[in-house]
């Protein structure tokens, strides 16, 4: 089944944030726990893990792209 | 945005996260990990550990490092210690953390509401260890009197910076009443374990580290924590710089050369983050 992988809101007001790396390219396998990509923040690079395990199909945005809160950055497709 | 070191990465799991906000969220529950938008949010939560805002999410000051929220807060909500030792319970905590904003209107500033927290913790969680990171209440030698006498294991009070940049980070506070303030809980009772941090990369010196940690030893203070201070937005106090985890080592050094018992010095060490440990790491010196 495919599924979005869209940015969490860090923090109630966050409106979007830099993707600064993807850690797992497109088709590689991700386990549920394993980080994906990377998010910069004011505070810090968050490192967000995926929360269920999947063949990465497609990912949507590139590195240096602003990602609004919400938006979907890649498609998975689950196990 | 200057680029972020390497070592400012943290982790962060939607799921985690989703599943303890929800059980905060429906005992009405703050916390300062989401008020003050703390990076470790994403780490704590997965490990089941959050630090309890108790008194609203409204503070009545306004320090120019800090993200939770100025304004004009609500009355206490006589439901909440009831509340935060029901979570502490679903959350399996052994060691509670409880801070609250500065609630200057206040006349107690809210020390009595830490003790009936403190209180209700001690009747439902047995064994559970209490930290209760206080504001400076003004001083209020009879407000603190009743947060001493509800005995939590830590009393914390932070004096965030050094004693030079008090004026332009906490203009309505004050270093030598935050001094006074970890004096004085020593004093009234020597059994309580004292803690006190500060954070580096405002714009302080090495020197001015070193004093103030002379300052804080001298007042008894017993555990200490050391982080890097983080930006919230482009509108709160600017970032001087980023302290390497060397620098950080190296303040841990000279803390306990000076004869801190426990120090906690990294990065992304915060008030509260693992505080347990430093609790454990105190008691291990008995």
């Amino acid at each position: 089944m495919e599924k979005q992988l869209s940015l969490p809101r860090l923090r109630p007001e966050m409106t979007s944030g830099v993707l600064c790396a993807w850690l797992k390219a497109e088709g590689e396998t991700v386990r549920a726990g394993e980080p994906v990509y990377e998010i910069e923040t004011d505070k810090v690079v968050n490192q967000i893990e995926a929360t269920e395990g999947g063949v990465l199909k497609k990912l949507l945005r590139e590195e240096g792209d602003e990602v609004a809160a919400g938006e979907a950055v890649a498609i998975l497709e689950t196990e | 945005m200057e680029r972020k070191p390497e070592w400012l990465k943290v982790r962060y799991n939607q799921e985690a996260v989703d599943e303890v906000a929800k059980l905060l969220g429906e005992l009405k529950l703050n916390t300062v990990c989401k008020e003050a938008n703390c990076p470790n949010l994403g780490e704590c939560y997965r490990k089941h550990t959050a630090t309890f805002m108790i008194l609203g999410s409204e503070c009545t000051r306004n320090c120019r490092f800090c993200n939770v929220t100025p304004g004009k807060p609500l009355p206490p909500d006589p439901e909440e210690p009831e509340n935060v030792a029901l979570a502490a319970k679903k959350l399996g905590l052994r060691h509670v953390v409880l801070t609250c904003p500065t609630r200057d209107d206040l006349p107690d500033g809210g020390a009595a509401h830490f003790a009936k927290t403190v209180g209700a913790i001690r009747a439902s969680c047995p064994g559970v260890t209490v930290e209760t990171l206080i504001s400076d209440m003004k001083m209020n030698t009879s407000a603190l009197d009743v947060v001493i006498a509800a005995h939590p294991e830590v009393l914390n009070h932070n004096v965030e910076t050094v004693r030079e940049l008090q004026k332009a980070v906490r203009p309505q506070a004050d270093y030598q009443r935050s001094l006074d303030v970890l004096r004085y809980c020593k004093g009234k009772d020597p059994t309580l374990l004292t803690k006190t941090g500060f954070m580096v990369g405002l714009g302080e010196t090495e020197e001015q580290i070193g004093r103030l940690l002379d300052d804080v030893l001298a007042v008894g203070c017993d555990i200490l924590t050391i982080g890097q201070y983080l930006q919230p937005s482009p509108e709160h106090y600017p970032l001087a710089r980023y302290a390497t985890p060397e620098d950080f080592a190296r303040y841990k050094e000279m803390a306990l050369a000076k004869g801190f018992r426990h120090v906690a010095s990294a990065p992304l060490a915060r008030s509260s983050y693992k505080a347990w440990e430093a609790l454990e790491g105190v008691h291990d010196l008995h």
